[in-house]
């Protein structure tokens, strides 16, 4: 074979190999834009996962009062100021939803019948869906509505409209599969986990580049971290649960927490972040810190005046890159904050993170390619966008020391 | 004349390689002390010595006494850095710090605590005038120090080392990096700066040597092979091998 030969194919497995890349990613892509997409949207983000059912009569100091009529959309009943739409929900299921509520509707103005929470003001809100309702129609005799004599929503507009004189009490719910609660997790577990690594790393970081001498016990502690880097997650999250979880009980922890979660990953993170705080720390160049101390400055004022402003742009890729990382780790997280889907997570509670929350709703029986594709992408979209932000800041970096 | 340095038998040491032998010399207060010789022969290693920037480099072990004011400045006593804030060191390179012009001047006093804004301005104008180098950056002082000329920074540089008022200035081939003009306005500078200082330089260049300092030493594989007022060295050196370095024929 001529060397010209060879050397155009070696060209062409670089080519075909790169091909190989690019076709994986966008079939991801593709992927799922074909199967969120058309999930997302704002509800999907602000509303919960689980479905709250209410039960509801009008408030007794309600007083009927003409509609003010805003924008809405789908099958409008004018006398009661509510308008309907049938749509498809996550769990695919059909089903008739609320589309718009007057403020002055009587839908607005609830008030609970739930034992316990009696009097409690609540109202009819979009995307709800109306399970059943009793009202009374001319003549007086009290109607039952079942959700299956609703049967749409133009239908329902018009029983509203042409039957019913007065509205007794209906039971409602909110339609779910919504990542709220998940989006909140995540949120909590960056927090939790950056707070407790971004001091411990980057202190150690120092220790390692400013002041240790090169000796054996350093060089191993090197060696430990840099084997931490590589130790799967899920060991982490096993650590977690048995070594961790009894730190969390101290505070008031019954079970498994986000708290706990937010540890495990803060264990996770310390490796990334003292390896991104040293590699920023070797590019400030010794010339700085002679000149900082040939002026009479102490080491700790070479450091935090002169050495970490100088290597902050690093820092925070770190910090970037760790946050990129909470987002998607899923694994360490099996055990640590548990699997439950939660609406409404506190410190100490169980939830889910996004990527979690995905392994959650594809391992149940009815598992949700939609809702998964969706939160994937949103993910996707949250990681790339962290990525572009380091190679600026990284552009950045570089520019200032050349 | 007044001494600001008493250096007596100092050896350095990098582990087990020895870098100075026997190092005897005394530096005078308001004159310029020249070092000269060949690459590698330790003048950098021996002028990091009175500013003690050699405890930062691992390994290093220096055994002797260098005596300023009376106290040996490697002994327990002697506080380093206070020790740096009387002893000012500009580099080879120009390494101003990525602020502004103002915030490179007033770092060092800042370092010391001093934080009356009056006061800071007083320090970085004088030592702008100082440095020659006001009236080039005057009303741009937030500018980035890193937006100045190479010439411009190492001058930055000496008004910083200036800003902290102390007795010796060190330099380190301060000109190697620059080209003639600028060279010259340091030259210029040193001359002036004499006045007030005590000033060490390390150079390669052995004109320049003879142009500004008041004395010379000649360092050869970590010795001082001869040590002499600036005009009898050039002139009429005792040492063969001064005599071979300067005239050219080997170094």
């Amino acid at each position: 074979m001529s060397r010209k030969v060879k050397d155009n194919l070696l060209k062409a497995v670089t080519y075909a190999a790169s091909a190989i890349s690019v076709i994986v990613l966008a079939s991801i892509l593709i992927y799922l834009v074909d199967h969120g997409l058309s999930s997302i949207n704002m509800d999907l983000i602000t509303s919960n996962y689980n479905a709250e059912t209410f039960n509801a009569k009008v408030a007794d100091d309600y007083v009927y009062s003409p509609m003010e009529v805003e924008d809405y959309d789908g099958y409008y009943s004018a006398k009661w100021g509510v308008a309907f739409e049938d749509v498809e929900t996550v769990h695919k299921t059909n089903e008739i939803s609320v589309a718009y509520v007057d403020s002055n509707s009587p839908f607005a103005h609830l008030e609970s019948l739930i034992a316990g929470q009696e009097g409690t003001r609540q109202s009819l809100e979009n995307n709800y869906v109306i399970n059943n309702l009793y009202y009374n129609d001319a003549e007086g005799n009290q109607v039952y509505l079942s959700q299956g004599k609703m049967e749409s929503a133009e239908n329902l507009a018009n029983i509203l409209e042409n039957e019913v004189t007065e509205i007794v009490s209906l039971n409602y719910q909110s339609l779910g599969g919504g990542i709220k609660g998940s989006i909140i997790t995540t949120l909590y577990l960056i927090l939790i986990s950056l707070t407790l690594s971004l001091p411990i790393g980057i202190s150690s970081a120092i220790y390692l580049h400013e002041y240790a001498n090169k000796n054996k016990i350093n060089s191993l502690i090197r060696q430990g971290i840099d084997t931490l880097t590589g130790i799967p997650s899920i060991i982490y999250g096993l650590m977690g649960v048995t070594v961790l979880f009894p730190i969390t009980q101290l505070v008031g922890a019954t079970s498994t927490s986000i708290l706990l979660g937010g540890l495990t990953l803060a264990i996770i993170l310390l490796p990334t972040i003292i390896r991104s705080t040293e590699e920023a720390l070797i590019i400030v160049p010794q010339s700085l810190r002679d000149a900082s101390l040939s002026l009479g400055a102490t080491k700790s004022q070479t450091i935090f005046k002169v050495v970490l402003p100088c290597a902050m742009n690093g820092i925070l890729t770190g910090v970037l890159l760790s946050i990129g990382r909470v987002i998607g780790e899923s694994a360490a997280l099996v055990y640590t904050t548990s699997t439950v889907i939660n609406d409404y997570p506190t410190i100490l509670s169980q939830g889910t993170s996004l990527a979690l929350m995905i392994w959650s709703i594809m391992s149940g029986e009815q598992p949700n390619f939609e809702l998964a594709s969706a939160i994937s992408l949103i993910i996707l979209v949250i990681v790339f966008a962290i990525n572009t932000i380091v190679k600026i800041i990284g552009k950045h970096f570089a520019k200032s020391f050349s | 004349m007044e001494k600001a340095f008493e250096v007596k038998d100092v050896n350095l040491f990098y582990g087990e390689k020895q870098a100075l032998k026997n190092i005897n010399l005394d530096i005078y207060k308001n004159k310029v002390t020249a070092f000269i010789g060949p690459s590698g022969c330790g003048k950098s290693t021996f002028i990091r010595c009175l500013n003690r920037m050699n405890d930062l480099i691992e390994g290093c072990k220096v055994e002797g006494t260098i005596i300023k004011d009376g106290i040996d400045i490697y002994s327990s006593k002697q506080d380093i850095v206070d020790l740096r804030t009387r002893v000012g060191m500009v580099f080879q390179k120009p390494n101003p710090f990525p602020m502004s012009i103002y915030d490179n001047i007033a770092y060092g006093p800042r370092c010391q605590g001093l934080k009356d804004k009056k006061q800071l301005d007083e320090i970085v104008v004088r030592s702008l005038k100082q440095a020659a180098l006001y009236e080039e950056v005057q009303g741009n002082l937030d500018a980035s120090a890193l937006g100045l000329s190479g010439g411009q920074q190492q001058r930055l540089c000496i008004a910083r080392c200036i800003a902290m008022s102390p007795e010796v200035i060190l330099m380190d081939e301060p000109t190697s990096a620059l080209d003639p003009i600028s060279t010259s306005k340091i030259e210029d500078l040193v001359l002036e700066l004499k006045k007030n200082y005590t000033i060490v330089i390390v150079t390669h260049n052995m004109q320049q040597a003879a142009r500004i300092s008041d004395i010379t030493a000649f360092f050869l594989l970590g010795e001082i092979v001869e040590c002499d007022k600036t005009d009898i060295i050039f002139s009429s050196p005792n040492d063969i091998r001064t005599e071979n370095y300067i005239t050219g024929r080997f170094g």
